[in-house]
């Protein structure tokens, strides 16, 4: 199957065309090295669109957002796509904790329009009733009037997998029986601050891809060998990821869990997550080169600098507000605006 | 026919023993199975089940959350239970060694403690019992230990009445608790029902004093309704059974989510936790005092 992130396989093996194409007389000077550098550098698209709504036309966004990122949808044709979204700790007072039910539907019906086999799964990690995730959240209704079938992550059986990235120490890691036999593997995270580590978007929300049953409730191996460290490992391991935002109620404040609603309006679609991610966080105000885990996996699993990052329908300029964050002093260091909200 | 016989027989009849109605035999629907079905007197089942659980126990003592997986091994907690209550409904001894190891095991082992951080409002240095190996100590695996010991006669043991402190410590103020954080950065964490129901259980019959145990009581009360998920429902009612405060309305909740797990086609874990749930009082739990002397140590 064709990898859908290029970019990651460009970085361990230079394009030969790209190189051939630059001419040997170029690699032979500093300048030349520089310039090779430059043209075989990752690159991705990002796709943001705003005024979404949830009873919206969101099949048409995400839609356009995947063709966007030259996707094509012979590409998911007969192929199984597992669609993640962030049920982390559900609660019904705040809807705006967890991925929105409507753009899980929306993104499922997508791929199921492209012929996709669909199944949606999550592993909560504050929760060891997954059903409970799934009525509080309200997606247990949404997916039974979908007709959508839900796989429970965290007590499916499970396959060890060589740990690809190498940031934590962990030598391997154990992956469920649906993510190990999906073509696909979309992220449908909410865009939101994180407590610990500044912001949790694409490449966060894949904690929630691990077995409970093999981790715990949280998922405390994880956090013992580094988060950020942990996050980069998960996203190297996994492959053909994608990734579609929630950032239409997002939360901001003492996120992941009791921060406050702040309305964006948006939806980001992307296929490195990365990039996608990094994106997400200039638009919350933060700088993504400043977020631990999006610094370790620049240069190793995507692009970060802005100039690598082709965007795709809005400017991320045009939907920039940013985001309330706590007052400690591992987060205010990480705002672009010294003067960014803060919030105790 | 009642709610009892039919679960009871449903139970019976499952052959995976898993968490989900295709899923794969593990030992936490095992155990608990075979807890509610020794509670309902179908003792030739469960004693298929104990066995299997002692066939899943290795040569530590430990006992994995499956045959394949033998770690992580919180689940020896529960296996002791089942074996305890075996012995109890039928004055085997078959499981006296397999007791014996476990319990070793159970007191070998502990969750990494942490100096106090002025960042989450727990106290991590109190001794627990933790998820998976060398990391910190949660509220689950706490209480299912507490639980084992009290039942194997070791309720006056240290790490029992430290198992016990922890537990107490992780209560929210205002009542219930979670996995087993109480404040992060100043702020409150939300109460979930599982945990709250288990930490209860776990909690009735100790010495503790605490507000918090009344306030957690309350909390499941209100909570509690033919709304919420079944295992949820059933540790809330078990918890609230333990301190002699079952609701009125329990029976016709129960008989509720029975329904609709029997349209879902069920699983051995949710028939197994509705089972148990449906006991009026803790009688399903091995009774403490009455453990051989051979599984006590200090």
């Amino acid at each position: 199957m064709k990898s859908l992130d290029p970019t990651a396989e460009e970085m361990r093996q230079p394009s030969r065309r790209a190189i051939l194409a630059l001419g040997g007389a170029a690699l032979a000077s500093a300048a030349g090295v520089k310039t090779v550098r430059w043209a075989t550098a990752p690159r991705a698209e990002v796709f943001v669109a705003r005024n979404q709504r949830y009873d919206g036309t969101l099949v048409q966004t995400i839609r356009d957002g995947l063709l966007a990122c030259d996707l094509q949808p012979q590409q998911f044709q007969g192929k199984r796509v597992l669609i993640k979204p962030n049920l982390v700790e559900p609660c019904r007072q705040i809807p705006y904790m967890t991925t929105n039910p409507a753009v899980i539907v929306a993104a499922s019906e997508v791929f199921r329009g492209w012929g996709a086999n669909v199944r949606v799964g999550e592993a909560p990690g504050h929760v060891r009733d997954t059903e409970m995730a799934l009525i509080e959240s309200g997606v247990g209704e949404a997916l039974a009037d979908a007709q959508l079938e839900f796989a429970d992550l965290n007590y499916e059986a499970v396959g060890w997998r060589k740990n690809r990235g190498r940031v934590s120490p962990l030598p391997g890691i154990y992956l469920p029986q649906n993510v190990l036999e999906a073509d696909f593997i979309v992220s449908l995270p909410k865009m939101k601050t994180h407590h610990w580590v500044g912001m949790t978007c694409s490449m966060k929300n894949f904690y929630g891809v691990l077995p409970g049953i093999k981790y715990g409730w949280p998922k405390n191996v994880l956090h013992h060998n580094g988060i950020p460290q942990t996050v980069v490992d998960i996203n190297a391991t996994l492959q053909n990821t994608l990734s579609i935002v929630d950032g239409i109620d997002c939360m901001e404040g003492d996120g992941p869990v009791l921060g406050s609603k702040k309305h964006m309006g948006l939806i980001l679609v992307g296929c490195n997550l990365p990039a996608v991610d990094a994106t997400a966080a200039r638009i919350m105000g933060l700088v993504p080169e400043r977020i631990s885990y999006l610094q370790l996996a620049a240069d190793r699993l995507g692009p970060l600098a802005e100039n690598r990052i082709t965007q795709r329908g809005e400017r991320w300029q045009d939907v920039h507000s940013p985001f309330k964050i706590l007052d400690e002093p591992n987060l205010r260091r990480l705002r672009a605006d010294p003067n960014g909200p803060l919030v105790s | 026919m009642d709610l009892v016989t039919n679960c009871a027989a449903l139970l019976k009849q499952q052959s995976n023993w898993g968490y989900h109605a295709s899923g794969a035999r593990a030992s936490e629907p095992t155990a608990l199975a075979c807890l509610a079905l020794l509670a309902h007197a179908e003792r030739e089942t469960a004693l298929q089940m104990a066995r299997w659980l002692s066939e899943t126990q290795i040569a530590c003592g430990s006992v994995g959350v499956s045959k394949k997986h033998e770690m992580p091994a919180w689940t020896t907690s529960l296996a002791c239970l089942a074996w305890r209550a075996m012995e109890q409904a039928s004055g085997t001894t078959e499981f006296g060694d397999s007791l014996k190891r476990a319990t070793a095991w159970i007191l070998s082992v502990q969750g990494r403690t942490l100096p106090r951080n002025p960042q989450i409002g727990h106290d991590p240095t109190i001794l627990g019992w933790s998820w998976a190996a060398d990391t910190h100590s949660w509220m689950e695996p706490t209480c299912l230990a507490v639980l084992a010991l009290r039942a194997l006669g070791q309720e006056h043991h240290s790490r029992t009445t430290e198992g016990v402190r922890m537990i107490n410590d992780r209560l929210l103020e205002g009542g219930g608790c979670n996995f087993g954080s109480t404040v992060i950065l100043g702020q409150a964490t939300l109460p979930q029902m599982q945990a709250t129901g288990l930490s209860m259980l776990a909690l009735a019959d100790t010495s503790t004093k605490d507000a918090r145990i009344g306030k957690s009581l309350d909390y499941l009360e209100r909570e509690l309704s033919e709304k919420n998920a079944t295992a949820s429902f059933c540790y809330g009612l078990l918890g609230l059974t333990a301190h002699d405060r079952r609701p009125a309305q329990a029976e016709q909740q129960l008989n509720a989510i029975f329904e609709r797990e029997v349209q879902k086609g069920p699983s051995c874990h949710k028939l197994a936790l509705l089972l148990l749930a449906s006991c009026p009082d803790r009688s399903w739990l091995p009774q403490i005092g009455k453990s051989p002397a051979t599984h006590r140590s200090r």
